[in-house]
């Protein structure tokens, strides 16, 4: 039961950024009540939709957000968006404390010329499809023969994983498979990935080219010289494993196989995309070399972004040290440090934000007021429309039966539909 | 016997197994303890209480971010473990199968070093599995209570 003293604290988005915000929050001030919005039906948001749908394991932290949402202080929200549903003023309102945990959705842009060519794709975007995102556009785009991966990070080698891995391997996951048989029809004959970094300075986890590595597809070669990097430095383990992976993914006596063949290209910077109608190819600087890789299309996986037209980009577009914008209203996760860190990383922000919110409720800053009303307060119409944790679990049923004999679930691409079935209509 | 459940963690599956291991363990004793590892000082490690550590694996097979202050704290005053008795469960994914649960290991190694004896299966969970961890857990520690109880 609710009491005039009892903190309404409000979280918009449940992706990891705003689960262990919850969580934090469930242990740090007693008594609490949360209510955790999303715009879409589903909880979870990049687990559920940024995660590559082949790495089910990274995916099972659901399960523990699952055992947040059952705790009875918790209200998940789903299906209302906040900036048209509810205004965050309205939000700021009716809860003691608002907390904006919605991430950076929007694919960095490569501001380059040509960057605005149709067959210039955002790799956000591509996992989205892969995920059956409800926003995503579907079908996947057609990558062509040759394409193009720039970036060197963890979602470029998503990417890179996914163009060159055949249907077998998606044996146990949530892939759409419409996406899927889209791309299979017609795969990428050549792949070049393209990271601004030496080597063993780029940024994808040594963990994630093992994961390569031992995959029985596609061949991989670089012209470039794997070693390289801060001159003098001592190589730190992570770069000391990076290299040590990249060697053994090109190795000369890595067992040929089928799949693309794949150029891993370090140290290049990319200059222009080039093509008159579409892309036909990048202009990279190569030390003071220009060269230039052809290409059917050119997948970014640069970063993310504020998407523009989000309702409080503006709070969110820039990274900051701290999670409170001031007594009373906080973010957290990507929207408080910036698109930087994987999901571990978002529970120690978590717990950094938390102890913010803790200490302007401790020096009075912040304070519950008897008058604020929480979900209770909303407009009827919009309370009504909200989905609940319980519909959820219906529509989470719904999909895992839904799921063919080699697949863990089919999500509904289609955000009405999903409404429905949670609903139970 | 009183009981002080330890966890290291990264992304907090690790905490939720401690926590439910925490209250199974109530279930049947009065004096249980749970703590973060980077809440709690390695000099408090007694023989009067049996300790549990629950421990995910970061990395190239690193402690996890919670367990790092824990291990340079037990490094900086090395502590005299004669006569603590403790049982280890490891976190890991079989997928990385070179560094698999080897996080824990750092604990345990340091445990091991300083006199403690380890009692019981070592308790893995593997995360390629689809096991819940809890309940591999819950499932290993009736071993761990008898192969105590036994060497009391």
């Amino acid at each position: 039961m609710s009491s005039s003293t009892t903190p309404k604290i409000a979280v918009i988005g449940s992706g990891p950024a705003g689960c262990y915000l919850a969580q934090s929050l469930l242990r740090a001030v007693p008594g609490c009540e949360l209510t955790i919005f999303d715009r879409l039906a589903s909880p979870f948001g990049l687990v559920r939709y940024g995660v590559a749908a082949d790495h089910q394991h990274t995916k099972a932290i659901t399960r523990q957000f699952d055992r947040l949402f059952q705790h009875e202080a918790v209200r998940f929200a789903g299906g209302i968006e906040v900036g048209r549903d509810v205004s965050l003023a309205q939000l700021r309102e009716l809860f003691d404390a608002v907390v904006i945990a919605t991430g950076l959705t929007a694919d960095r842009e490569l501001g380059i010329p040509g960057a605005e060519l149709p067959g210039v794709i955002g790799a956000g975007a591509i996992t989205r499809t892969l995920n059956a995102h409800p926003d995503a556009a579907a079908p996947l785009p057609a990558l062509g023969s040759d394409v193009v991966i720039i970036g060197g990070g963890n979602v470029a080698l998503d990417v890179l994983r996914f163009l060159v891995k055949d249907r077998a391997a998606y044996e146990g996951s949530d892939v759409a498979d419409e996406a899927l048989d889209a791309y299979l029809a017609a795969p990428a004959e050549r792949v070049t990935l393209v990271s601004r970094s030496a080597a063993p300075d780029s940024k994808g986890d040594p963990q994630m080219l093992k994961e390569l590595a031992a995959l029985p597809r596609a061949v991989y070669s670089s012209p470039d010289p794997i070693e390289a990097g801060n001159a003098g430095e001592a190589l730190d383990r992570a770069a000391a494993g990076r290299v040590a992976a990249i060697r053994e993914l090109i190795a000369a006596d890595r067992p040929r196989s089928t799949g693309p063949e794949v150029t891993l290209r370090f140290g290049l910077t990319p200059l222009r995309v080039l093509g008159e109608h579409r892309v036909e190819g990048v202009e990279f600087a190569a030390g003071d070399e220009v060269i230039v890789v052809p290409a059917s299309s050119v997948v970014t996986a640069i970063g993310f972004a504020a998407h523009p037209d989000h309702a409080f980009a503006a709070l969110t577009a820039a990274g900051a040290e701290t999670g409170r914008v001031e007594p009373g209203l906080y973010r957290t996760g990507w929207a408080k440090r910036g698109p930087r860190g994987a999901i571990p990383e978002n529970r120690a922000c978590a717990k950094a934000v938390s102890d913010e919110i803790v200490a302007d409720l401790a020096d009075g800053s912040l304070s519950a007021s008897p008058s604020t009303l929480g979900f209770d307060g909303l407009a009827a119409e919009v309370r009504d429309r909200a989905i609940g944790y319980e519909q959820w679990l219906r529509l989470d049923e719904h999909e895992r039966s839904l799921a063919a004999s080699d697949r863990v679930r089919r999500k509904l691409p289609d955000h009405d539909r999903m409404i429905d079935i949670a609903r139970g209509a | 016997m009183k009981f002080t459940v330890l966890y290291g963690t990264e992304s907090g599956n690790s905490e939720l197994i401690a926590e439910d291991l925490g209250a199974k363990l109530r279930e049947t004793h009065d004096d249980v303890e749970v703590f973060d590892l980077q809440n709690f000082d390695p000099a408090e490690l007694t023989p009067e209480r049996f300790t549990i550590v629950v421990c995910s694996t970061h990395g190239e097979g690193d402690l996890p971010n919670t367990a790092i202050p824990f291990a340079e704290a037990f490094d900086a005053a090395l502590p005299d473990l004669t006569g603590v008795r403790y049982a280890m469960f490891g976190l890991g994914d079989t997928f990385y199968e070179e560094t698999y649960s080897q996080g824990s290991e750092h604990i345990d190694r340091r445990f091991a070093q300083q006199g403690a004896e380890r009692v019981g299966d070592y308790g893995r969970h593997d995360a390629s599995s689809w096991d819940m961890g809890s309940d591999v857990a819950l499932e290993w520690l009736p071993g761990v209570l008898e192969a105590a109880s036994a060497t009391v």
